[in-house]
């Protein structure tokens, strides 16, 4: 009876079923068999806002992002671009150490690297930098982020189909965010754990030691 | 019968004419009649002079500025010892030295080596003919306000054409006066002439004679005494010349015209020729670059950041429709705000690409308008146009992929250009490695807005761990019972990678490298220097 009824309910038009939505796009592989498997589109959101939340820097919050960065930043034909986009670094806490980001595979004569003065010029920074359409994707530390800014963000991404990742304190995890994923970053005992908390179109996953897969 | 009018070419007399004045041009190949006369001077003793040419030069009258010492004073010379030195033949040689340097007796012709070993701290500088040729430009600008006809003959002379000029300047010495006190007040040693051709004005003016020859008939007793070397001819003809015993323009004015042109070239004979303005010498006029400046006159005063940005589009749109004629398109943008009472508020705009499109300007204005503040209300906005070039254009794509995202794909200098209007240059950079075990000194910042782009080469191996985030300088860690602290004692996990390089230069290092991990989990690398009690240190964390 609970089976029928619950068909009942899902053959309603007016009930909306995430997953199926979303599939039909297809994410930029993070380069971890284990978080592709749980991420929508199985890799990380195109054209859409990603925030990481981290307690500290230093814990591999960027080891993250490098395989995917890396792809992104020599020419390969499998993206979606007649040539490799720029990645703008918006407001790093610390300098983005040449030699170790080639060790990851990264073209450095494609970075721009953007030190604003204030929280309001690092949101017009990467904002523009978005929209522009010349990077492929976006790294921003906001001091704040609201909902209205991430839902600006989020807009200039789909506009400039790049890809916008800001790194926000733990601390945000309660506030409102127009983020498509929003993963926090923990350092643990048997290695890096990462907790999905958001995944449009896909379902919250802790998942742990994931470099050493 | 009284209306017969012979035409010229159907007149016997006239042609006869026209062979009694023999021509001056090609004297040595088609001279039937010269045989007869075979010692006619080149000087105007011997062939008859034109009258024709010679009233036409006595309508002109050129104002010879000769810079000797442009080479160092193209170097902004100033109290300091300098000399200019040349590459000669493998061997840096002196080109030009300044009153400094000469006292210590520092000679053109000297060695590098010896001009140093003279006066240690002497100041060389290679010369440079391209920053010669810009200041050679921009004096040649400077000069436009005395003259329509400005010319620059070779690399080191200006010419002007003042025949015109000199009821406006106030006849010839006031004239001459003016041009040698701007010329003094800017730094310029000159040696200036006047004559009524602009190649004898040019001999008189590098023989260094105060000459003012107005009169065509006392050029050539003018010109007599001059030394060869006046005449900027190559050394060989010169050797040539006294070796038959010619040393100043008189002795080569003495000699027979057919026997020199063989002997010496014909090109020496026909520049003798215009230099006695017997010949024809048309010279090229030199102009400025043309700059675009326009104003725009409110009808009241105006504050409304819309109707001024309005204003701004239409002078905008005036200059593109200016460059595009001329197919010209300018790196910088000047624009001013005039105000009743306060003094006019400037506002530059640059970008790195010669461009004349207004669109992109005003989305440069667009930004640096928000945040100018104009303490009154404006009543005139003017534009004025940089130094223009020559623009380089490409065709659009004709795209059949259909992928039209991909054209807005090479839009990179513009983000960099919007970017760097609002938060200045300094904070929008590019960075690449450098070839350096020193991590320090491992990489620099790249000026993304120069066009230079340098492929970063990988120097760093693989195996060798270095951290993505580095901090500007290593910070101090507290050591407790031993440990080293960072956010809790620290554990080592990897190393040591010992770095001992740099002693070439002050900041030589000796460390020791190694990867630590706090109890947060931060990964970190941090060094010690190598000695017993040194310090530890936390250079950047494995991000």
């Amino acid at each position: 009876m609970s089976q029928e009824s619950l068909n009942k309910l899902l053959e309603n038009p007016r009930v909306w079923r995430g997953r199926n939505s979303t599939h039909t796009k297809t994410g930029l592989s993070t380069g971890y068999k284990k978080l592709d498997r749980h991420l929508p589109g199985g890799g990380w959101p195109q054209q859409s806002l990603t925030e990481i939340l981290v307690e500290q820097y230093g814990i591999g919050e960027l080891q993250l992002l490098m395989p995917a960065l890396a792809r992104l930043s020599v020419d390969d034909p499998l993206t979606p671009y007649a040539e490799p986009g720029w990645i703008a670094w918006v407001a790093p806490p610390f300098q983005p150490y040449p030699p170790a980001l080639q060790q990851q595979g990264i073209n450095l004569s494609r970075l721009l690297i953007v030190r604003p003065k204030d929280d309001g010029e690092i949101l017009w920074s990467a904002e523009q930098a978005l929209s522009s359409g010349t990077c492929a994707a976006v790294l921003l530390w906001p001091e704040r982020l609201d909902d209205q800014s991430s839902r600006r963000l989020q807009l200039a991404a789909e506009k400039g189909r790049s890809w916008a990742v800001a790194f926000r304190p733990l601390s945000a995890r309660h506030e409102p965010s127009a983020a498509a994923l929003r993963i926090e970053v923990q350092a643990r005992q048997q290695g890096t754990c990462i907790d999905v908390f958001k995944s449009r179109g896909g379902r919250p996953v802790t998942l742990h030691s994931i470099f050493s897969s | 019968m009284a209306r017969v009018r012979k035409s010229p070419a159907a007149g016997g007399p006239v042609g006869a004419a026209s062979a009694a004045t023999p021509l001056q041009i090609p004297i040595p190949f088609a001279t039937p009649a010269t045989p007869a006369t075979p010692a006619t001077p080149v000087g105007p003793e011997g062939p008859p002079t034109a009258a024709t040419p010679a009233t036409a030069a006595s309508q002109r009258l050129w104002f010879c500025i000769y810079l000797p010492n442009l080479p160092l004073e193209a170097c902004g010379a100033g109290k300091n010892a300098l000399a200019v030195v040349e590459d000669q033949q493998g061997v840096h040689r002196v080109r030009l030295v300044n009153a400094a340097a000469g006292e210590a007796g520092v000679m053109a012709g000297q060695s590098a080596n010896a001009a140093l070993a003279l006066l240690p701290d002497l100041q060389l500088e290679e010369r440079d003919t391209l920053r010669e040729q810009q200041v050679l430009e921009s004096l040649a600008a400077w000069l436009e306000q005395f003259s329509s006809f400005v010319s620059i003959a070779g690399n080191n002379v200006l010419l002007l054409e003042v025949a015109g000029s000199l009821r406006l300047f106030g006849g010839l010495p006031s004239l001459r006066q003016q041009v040698s006190a701007g010329l003094e007040q800017q730094g310029f040693a000159a040696s200036l002439a006047i004559a009524p051709t602009p190649l004898s004005a040019t001999w008189l003016a590098r023989g260094g004679r105060r000459a003012c020859i107005r009169a065509p008939e006392n050029l050539v007793s003018m010109l007599r005494p001059l030394p060869l070397h006046c005449l900027d001819w190559p050394a060989a003809i010169s050797e040539a010349l006294v070796g038959v015993g010619a040393n100043n323009v008189g002795d080569c004015l003495r000699l027979p015209r057919q026997g020199f042109a063989r002997r010496f070239g014909v090109k020496r004979l026909l520049e003798l020729d215009r230099a006695l303005g017997r010949l024809p010498d048309p010279r090229a006029s030199w102009r400025a670059p043309e700059r675009f400046c326009a104003d725009y006159e409110m009808t009241e005063e105006q504050s409304d950041q819309g109707l001024l940005l309005a204003a701004c589009r239409e002078l905008l749109e005036s200059h593109e429709q200016f460059l595009l004629v001329r197919q010209l398109g300018t790196q910088r943008i000047n624009f001013s705000f005039f105000h009743l009472k306060a003094p006019a508020t400037k506002l530059a705009l640059g970008c790195t690409q010669a461009d004349r499109s207004a669109k992109r300007w005003s989305d440069l204005l667009n930004i640096r308008f928000e945040r100018l503040s104009l303490p009154e209300p404006v009543i005139a906005v003017r534009l004025q146009g940089g130094h223009t070039q020559a623009l380089q254009t490409s065709s659009g794509h004709l795209s059949f992929s259909g992928r039209g995202q991909t054209t807005q794909r090479h839009s990179m200098t513009q983000l960099a250009e919007r970017l760097a209007a609002r938060l200045g240059m300094q904070s929008v950079n590019g960075v690449t490695s450098l070839a350096e075990h020193r991590p320090q000194h491992a990489w620099c910042s790249r000026n993304l807005l120069s066009t230079k782009v340098s492929e970063a080469l990988s120097f760093v191996r693989r195996g060798l761990k270095r951290p993505l985030w580095m901090l500007p300088e290593p910070t101090l860690l507290h050591v407790e019972q031993g440990y080293p602290l960072h956010l809790g004692r620290l554990t080592l996990v990897d190393g040591p990678e010992r770095l001992e390089t740099g002693w070439w230069d002050d900041d030589g290092i000796a460390r020791d490298y190694y990867t630590a991990v706090n109890p947060r989990g931060m990964r970190l690398w941090v060094f010690r220097n190598r000695n017993p009690s040194a310090a530890w240190y936390l250079h950047g964390l494995f991000g």
